[in-house]
């Protein structure tokens, strides 16, 4: 399914995930700001596939329908972000950021800025930091609240998709007990992927240096 | 972390450490780029010990891990130099002693107020222990294609792994939903795992379930095992288990079910098929006793009746005209009991199949219509006859002489089923069959095999029979008339003749409606011939030249066979076996004109004499008498060919016309 020249090795894997990973806990630190409590997340593994069978793998593990936050990415890789929830979290999520002393009917109200915003300091940092990590920059969109079933999310159609790659994220949040779960998925052309790919071995290279 | 470091001295920490069964805490200053780790880390990592404040470089932080995984612990450590909040990796560790240790290490990232990483702290916990157990496990559940789970109710997720993920076609994961586990089942099946916090606990886990595999939608069975683990206060319940795929077994069993029950349907049939043929073989068997029985008697009883027949006959024809009426009416009775005791035996040959048939090509029509004038007399006025056959009726190939006798017997029987009177029809049609008619319960008559016939049906409208009295006509004595009125061999008697013939018969009844016989006869390939055998009616007289040679073990029957022939002006000479008759047709200067021998004697049967007596006198006449010939001059129930027989018991004008007939041809 995934072309050989964007398949990641396991060392690039880890280099991404924990370039990821300094993402998300930006995210966390800032989101800790925004709510005033402990926020940790963490990506414990990234996968390359392709957007079917994203749409798969996200319809397996949620049979409810899905609420994701969108950013679109460009530079010297580019591409769309979306970070994922089942929509039952996302409703979780809204009262863990704004302090879970709004009613029912106020969280609904908060609940399409509070995902954007959300969104928007977990995609941001993610990808402005492996933008810094890999020492190039990227232009993001503002962000955009989406509804709907995985095969909408990744837009897979009838004809079987454009051909194009999902980088895919597990993530775990876990906010002042409450469990949530959501995904990140970026999903890139092959070109870009191929670039990512060469700029991780960079990254590699200097950090590992002699032991690689 | 840093408060725990900032409220607790070194000793204590060092305290708390051991019993979290930690084997190395660290402290990287990532601003001053120093490690600091305790005595334990120390140790393990082989690093000087006399002065563990001083820190180290933080390149020592590498320097004992395994080459293979020192690449992966750089980059995971840049990110937590970079700002990554959490570090947890497991790595191999060579301690100095060269043992290679599994360590898991935990670690955290400390940020200053502008969000900058500024310290790296953490815990060695040595789990190599644990890792064997986890890749034995590993190896035990790939190796045996076993899955594991585990679920506490009320959760909506249930930690499986790898391989219960494979199982169900289902992305590898730790924890997966229970709907999403769930989903894979077929329509229609229980639920692996139990779901909504409101459901009772299951009693076991064992079970059985049918899936369509996430990933390829094929429909497999998975097999759940395990337990239900409750806990200490009986408010929840835990579910430890595993599953495995079982489709090859499922299938196995299937095709095994299947086999047994096509098994036991074969064996049904076989079975089935059995008994019919033992039922077959008993009727056969029933059949051949009573023929040899019957033929046995007969043979006897034809010889005793010739006698009797021989000397009424010559008593009757020396009876002076002026003799006492009363003696010639006792003789002529005499007569016709003797003629019905040979009638009788005659049946009992024919049922059996013993009688012996001379077959020639017959014209139905013809033959019916000879018939005629003797079924009037036979059947009652009350009853209308009609008698239908086509010219287009095929020649038959039957004994005419025991065809007419079966239809009689037919006739006498349909009379008998209509004593208040009703309608007779005979009628003959040409029958082709394709197939072998099969015997079924309201056709007792047996198989009748494919081929050409022609159908002479006794149809009347008398009282008809039930299916049980249908099962039983042909049995031998079987009769519903009254005692004295029927010998019960009438049927069995036309039956034999039937099957004999090559064709066979079929019976179609029921109570109040009739009965229709059907006797089928082999269509013949021969032209009919004309009926010119027909009995001369006087005897005809012999003169002494021509000389026959009477051979018969019987003292009486030959006594009044040579009698007979004698007062017929035949020249005679007798022998009471084979060997003696040779001698005299050695030593008789005359020539013998005809052998006239018994075909069932001691010693040397009649056949046997004919033969040699032919080599002796080529073209010597030869005529047999018998009143069972056992097969002796028969095969397949007719006469061989040339052979020429006087059925026993014979009248003086029967010998008479068949001896002529002989000398004369």
């Amino acid at each position: 399914m995934t072309p050989e020249q964007v398949e990641l090795s396991e060392l690039e894997r880890d280099a991404l995930t924990e370039i990821v990973n300094i993402g998300v806990s930006r995210a966390a630190s800032s989101l800790r700001k925004m709510i005033g409590d402990q926020v940790l997340l963490s990506v414990p593994s990234i996968e390359v596939v392709s957007q079917s069978r994203a749409a798969r793998l996200i319809s397996e593990r949620e049979v409810v329908d899905l609420v994701a936050v969108r950013q679109d990415f460009s530079g010297p890789f580019s591409g769309r972000a979306l970070l994922i929830f089942p929509e039952t979290n996302s409703l979780e999520l809204v009262r863990a950021v704004t302090g879970g002393e709004l009613s029912a009917e106020e969280v609904l109200e908060m609940e399409h800025e509070a995902l954007a915003e959300t969104g928007n300091v977990i995609l941001n940092s993610c990808l402005a930091t492996m933008a810094n990590m890999l020492r190039r920059s990227l232009t993001m969109t503002i962000p955009e609240v989406l509804r709907g079933n995985g095969a909408m999310l990744f837009e897979v159609d009838e004809r079987g998709g454009n051909g194009g790659l999902v980088l895919f994220l597990y993530i775990d949040f876990a906010v002042r007990m409450r469990d949530i779960r959501g995904y990140i998925a970026m999903l890139m052309d092959i070109p870009s992927l191929a670039t990512l790919k060469e700029l991780l071995d960079e990254f590699i290279a200097g950090v590992v240096g002699d032991d690689a | 972390m840093p408060e725990l470091r900032e409220s607790l001295n070194q000793d204590q920490l060092r305290a708390v450490l051991a019993a979290a069964g930690a084997s190395g805490s660290w402290d990287w200053d990532i601003v001053g780029e120093r490690l600091y780790v305790d005595y334990r880390f120390a140790e393990l990592y082989a690093l000087p010990g006399d002065d563990l404040s001083a820190g180290f470089e933080t390149s020592a932080f590498f320097r004992a891990i395994h080459p293979e995984d020192r690449p992966r612990i750089r980059i995971a450590v840049a990110g937590m130099l970079a700002g990554a909040a959490l570090f947890s990796k497991e790595f191999r560790v060579i301690s100095p002693s060269g043992a290679v240790l599994w360590m898991h290490g935990r670690g955290q990232s400390h940020l200053d107020e502008d969000d900058q990483p500024v310290r790296f702290t953490g815990l060695l916990v040595d789990v190599t222990e644990r890792k064997r157990t986890e890749e034995r496990l590993r190896i035990a559940q790939s190796a045996g294609g076993v899955g594991t789970f585990e679920y506490s109710d009320g959760f909506a997720t249930v930690s499986v792994s790898s391989e219960f993920c494979r199982l169900l076609g289902l992305h590898p994961a730790d924890r997966l939903p229970v709907r999403t586990i769930n989903a894979v089942l077929c329509e229609g099946e229980p639920l692996l795992i139990p779901e909504g916090s409101q459901a009772a606990p299951p009693d076991s886990l064992g079970g059985e379930f049918q899936v369509c595999r996430g990933e390829d939608r094929e429909r497999r069975w998975i097999a759940r095992r395990g337990e239900v683990l409750r806990d200490a206060d009986g408010s929840g319940y835990r579910l430890l288990g595993v599953i495995y795929d079982v489709t090859y077994a499922k299938l196995q069993e299937a095709a095994l079910r299947d086999l047994n029950d096509t098994l036991e349907h074969r064996v049904a049939m076989e079975v089935a098929e059995r008994r019919q043929a033992e039922e077959a073989l008993r009727q056969a068997q029933k059949m051949e006793a009573v023929g040899q029985l019957t033929g046995g008697i007969a043979h006897d009883f034809n010889n005793l009746l010739t006698i009797i027949m021989g000397s009424v006959d010559m008593a009757i024809r020396r009876t002076e005209s002026s003799a006492d009426p009363r003696i010639r009416r006792a003789l002529d009775n005499a007569m016709k009991g003797a003629e019905r005791a040979a009638a009788l035996t005659h049946r009992l040959l024919a049922f059996s199949r013993r009688q012996p048939l001379d077959p020639r090509a017959v014209n139905v029509p013809e033959l019916l219509a000879g018939m005629s004038d003797l079924l009037l007399r036979t059947i009652t006025e009350a009853i209308a006859i009609t008698v239908d056959a086509s010219d287009e009726i095929w020649t038959i190939e039957a004994d005419p002489h025991q065809l007419e006798n079966a239809l009689l017997n037919l006739a006498v029987n349909a009379r008998d089923a209509m004593p208040e009177g009703g309608a007779l029809r005979i009628t003959a049609r040409n029958r082709s069959l394709s197939d072998t008619a099969a015997a079924s319960p309201t056709d007792p008559g047996g198989e009748i095999p494919a081929g050409d016939y022609v159908a002479i049906d006794v149809v009347d409208t008398g009282t008809g029979m039930d299916e049980t009295t249908l099962g039983q006509v042909f049995d031998p004595f079987f009769t519903t008339k009254e005692v004295g009125k029927g010998t019960g061999l009438g049927l069995s008697m036309v039956y034999g003749f039937a099957k004999q013939s090559g064709g066979g018969i079929q019976i179609a009844s029921r109570p109040g409606a009739g009965t229709c016989v059907s006797l089928y006869l082999p269509r013949s390939i021969a032209e009919a011939e004309q009926s010119s055998d027909q009995l001369i009616a006087s005897a005809e007289m012999g003169s002494p030249s021509e000389t026959i040679l009477v051979v018969e073990d019987d003292d009486d029957v030959r006594a009044y066979t040579v009698g007979a022939l004698r007062d017929l002006g035949y020249g005679v000479i007798e022998a009471h076996d084979g060997a003696s008759a040779l001698g005299m047709l050695a030593r008789h200067e005359q020539p013998i004109r005809l052998l006239m021998t018994d075909v069932v004697m001691p010693r040397m049967s009649g056949s046997e004499l004919a033969f040699l007596a032919r080599e002796r006198q080529a073209g010597l006449a030869v005529l047999f008498t018998s009143g069972y010939t056992r097969d002796a001059i028969m095969h397949g129930g007719r006469l061989d060919e040339g052979v020429e027989l006087l059925p026993k018991p014979f009248t003086m004008k029967n010998l008479a016309s068949k001896v002529r007939e002989l000398l004369d041809r």
